[in-house]
């Protein structure tokens, strides 16, 4: 696009050094040329559906999970009875979900980290034109569409331990590597969830990123080399501090489907070997379904709840934080 | 979208509010109106199943024809988290079903809670074998559950492989057993390949033989805080970490699942395997040709063992809203022709006195087993807590495999995890 472009460009209004400037997603309050009480009335009737689907499936479903915490209610019976905070206390006793909270922190940390680092520079490949654009796009996109649970299953025969495994027949006709314990090894089984988690995301979030790219003007960029700023300046101070708002988006999204993160390692390994790919998710499930523990799954859903409460928090204020610094 | 004023875009007209409303009212009382049916007069009975469709259909269908004024509303789920999630979803929200299935990993709760009825008195029980009665026995010596059939898993090899390195016998001790696996090994053959991302045939052997020689009541001792799992496990466990450490097992075994250690067995890339009665139609189906037996797995302290259990049994929901058609159902599945018609439709090794399935030749060893009690499975056998400890005991084994623990540090994780469980 050039400066005669015709097409309309639409300028992201970014928010202020202090976070308080106007946000470019806000709507406007009143549509010029109609009722603002009408319109009111019918934003908020448009809000119903999503408020009853919160009140069904989040906001009951989670008052019945902390009154469980406090109960022996076993998924069984409905009887119940109180028994105070003893399912807290016994929650941090479970081996089970303390290697659990370990993979599931590493897992976290490293899918979000690795997919940023993949996605932007990806996104802004992307957003260059070449032949064929859409389909490379698209293919990107791709394993994003399928369950996560069918990818797991189909990455267990690529990361097949075996000789006879796709990854490890290919290593070996092309480079004569022996088999690789891909899936047998603890440290390599966590290496490798994480390897087909981030492959699974990395399309979908650079998709994201390339939503935001394209609402950056080109006038920026065109004055830019003006200046003389080189491709890497040009990134690093107008592209980056742009696609921050698409960071907190993309990091929040990454850190709380990391830390749910259930179907990927227990497709793949099961949680094994021993409990060096377990998660929370998997514990939380177990307690309850299996082990006929509601109770005390309903104790760790809620500390888990209230930790994702607190880490997303802190995220977000950390990146508008970083949004003003590098805006 | 086209371009159109503000107002169009946000606000709908009060007429146009109202027909849209009467479309949407028209249209739902339209479709309820449909989706009304003649009212059935007979009997409903429900029942939930974990056995597939492809099972349970010819089976309803032959109950209703034998019982023209019952009508069977089938619902399945897949065993077994699902299954089990689906049964406890239906029994908290008092839409039960009359008639469904209890395995071992939801007995206990079961029995406890009073969820099923005493079937101790019905007819129907005598066919059943004493083992898959005692099996579902609640404490207090009831029978709750109408399991029709056993199971049993060993090893299966293939002839050829073993025959072409001068292994004309299957080994029958342990010693020939290493000695076989060295002799695949130093030819170039994978010798063995069994998964243990869940609990391993072969481990569930040795245990069993182990149980099998102190009476066969270890585990309830082990309950009553009369002996420990360090005991019981660690002597049949060492063997087997040896041959991972000889290298006679590949630890990649951790990472493996059992459609793929059966398909590398199809694709003769094995010499033997773990697997069971289930297999049998995979390997056919894969390698017609292959010529394949089974045998029990060879232990280091006495006779070939087999790992196995009674198949999960019908049980009747205590507050049943149709008692009398579900044991009629009950009946049915007891009756010769019921038996037979699920042995065909599943190809499992039934028990019961009335009828004597036609066993694959494969299986003739561990239907033999069966008949002779021995095998063994240590998540049935536990009283209570199965899931935990089976949880504990397979990432232990893991580490075993991998040479992070030892036999002793298995069972000694056991007895932990069973004092935690017992809140001690």
């Amino acid at each position: 696009m050039t400066l005669t472009d015709p097409r309309p460009v639409v300028t992201p209004k970014m928010s202020t050094r202090s976070g308080r400037g106007t946000r470019w997603w806000r709507a406007p309050s009143s549509p010029s040329g109609s009722s603002p009480g009408g319109n009111r009335l019918t934003l908020r009737l448009f809000l119903v559906p999503v408020i009853i689907v919160f009140i069904v499936l989040f906001a009951i479903p989670l008052v019945q999970s902390i009154w469980w915490s406090f109960t022996d209610f076993n998924g069984y019976s409905a009887e119940t009875n109180f028994i105070g905070l003893r399912n807290y206390a016994n929650v941090f006793s479970d081996p089970s979900m303390l290697a659990g909270l370990s993979f599931t922190i590493f897992f976290t940390l490293g899918t979000t980290i690795l997919i940023t680092i993949f996605a932007m520079p990806l996104a802004v490949v992307l957003n260059r034109a070449f032949l064929g654009r859409n389909f490379v796009r698209a293919i990107f996109f791709f394993p994003a569409i399928p369950s996560v649970a069918i990818l797991g299953l189909v990455w267990g025969f690529i990361l097949n331990p075996l000789g006879s495994g796709a990854l490890n027949s290919l290593l070996s006709s092309l480079a004569g590597i022996g088999p690789v314990p891909w899936l047998s090894d603890s440290t390599l089984a966590q290496i490798s969830v994480i390897v087909v988690g981030v492959w699974t995301s990395t399309g979908w979030h650079s998709i994201l990123y390339l939503a935001f790219l394209q609402s950056i003007p080109s006038d920026y960029y065109e004055v830019a080399r003006i200046d003389g700023a080189s491709a890497i300046q040009r990134f690093f101070y107008i592209t980056l501090p742009l696609l921050m708002p698409a960071m907190t988006v993309s990091w929040l999204l990454l850190m709380t489907g990391g830390l749910k993160v259930y179907d990927l390692p227990f497709t793949l390994t099961r949680g094994g070997p021993g409990y060096s790919t377990f998660t929370i998710t998997q514990t939380i499930i177990q307690n309850g379904v299996s082990q006929a523990k509601y109770g005390q799954a309903s104790a760790l859903a809620v500390i888990f709840m209230l930790i994702v409460g607190i880490i997303v928090a802190a995220q977000l204020t950390l990146s508008r934080r970083l949004e003003g610094k590098v805006s | 979208m086209k371009h159109l004023p503000p107002s169009h875009r946000t606000r709908m007209s009060g007429p146009r509010t109202v027909l849209a409303a009467a479309v949407v009212l028209t249209t739902t009382i339209g479709v309820s109106g449909c989706s009304s049916e003649p009212a059935d007069d007979r009997t409903q009975l429900t029942v939930l199943s974990w056995s597939g469709e492809d099972v349970m259909t010819p089976i309803v269908e032959s109950f209703e024809e034998a019982n023209p004024d019952i009508n069977v509303q089938l619902t399945t789920a897949p065993p077994v988290a699902e299954y089990i999630s689906t049964l406890q979803n239906r029994l908290g929200s008092n839409t039960a079903p009359d008639v469904f299935v209890m395995a071992a990993e939801n007995k206990t709760n079961l029995i406890e809670g009073g969820f099923v009825m005493d079937l101790s008195d019905e007819p129907f029980m005598d066919v059943a074998s004493e083992f898959n009665t005692a099996t579902y026995t609640g404490p207090d010596g009831a029978e709750y559950g109408l399991s029709l059939s056993s199971w049993a898993s060993g090893i299966m090899y293939n002839k050829g492989i073993l025959e072409e390195h001068g292994i004309t016998e299957f080994p029958q001790d342990w010693d020939s057993f290493t000695e076989a696996l060295q002799t695949l090994k130093d030819a170039g053959e994978v010798p063995f390949l069994e998964s243990w991302q869940g609990f391993p045939t072969s481990l569930g052997s040795s245990v069993g033989l182990a149980n099998y020689e102190q009476g066969g009541n270890v585990d309830a001792a082990i309950f009553e805080g009369d002996a420990t799992f360090t005991e019981l496990w660690t002597e049949p466990l060492t063997p087997w970490q040896e041959l991972f450490q000889d290298g006679l097992i590949t630890t990649d075994v951790v990472g493996l699942t059992g459609d793929q250690v059966v398909d590398e067995f199809v694709n003769e890339r094995v010499a033997m395997i773990t697997a069971g009665p289930w297999n049998i139609t995979a390997v056919r189906e894969g390698a017609p040709d292959l010529e394949f037996d089974f045998a029990g797995v060879p232990q280091a302290g006495g006779d070939p063992f087999y790992t196995g259990a009674a198949s999960p049994g019908w049980a009747i929901y205590s507050e049943a809203k149709e008692p009398e058609a579900a044991k009629a159902f009950l009946s049915f599945l007891a009756s010769e022709e019921g038996v037979q018609q699920f042995q065909e439709l599943t190809n499992d090794m039934t028990t019961t006195s009335n009828f004597t399935p036609e066993i694959d030749e494969a299986l003739t060893q561990p239907y033999q087993a069966l008949l002779d009690g021995k095998f063994y499975l240590p998540m049935i056998s536990w009283p209570r807590y199965q899931d935990a400890l089976y949880t504990e005991l397979v990432a232990q084994i893991q580490l075993m495999a991998q040479g992070q623990a030892t036999p002793e540090a298995v069972g000694t994780a056991l007895d932990a995890r069973l004092t935690q469980e017992e809140g001690k």
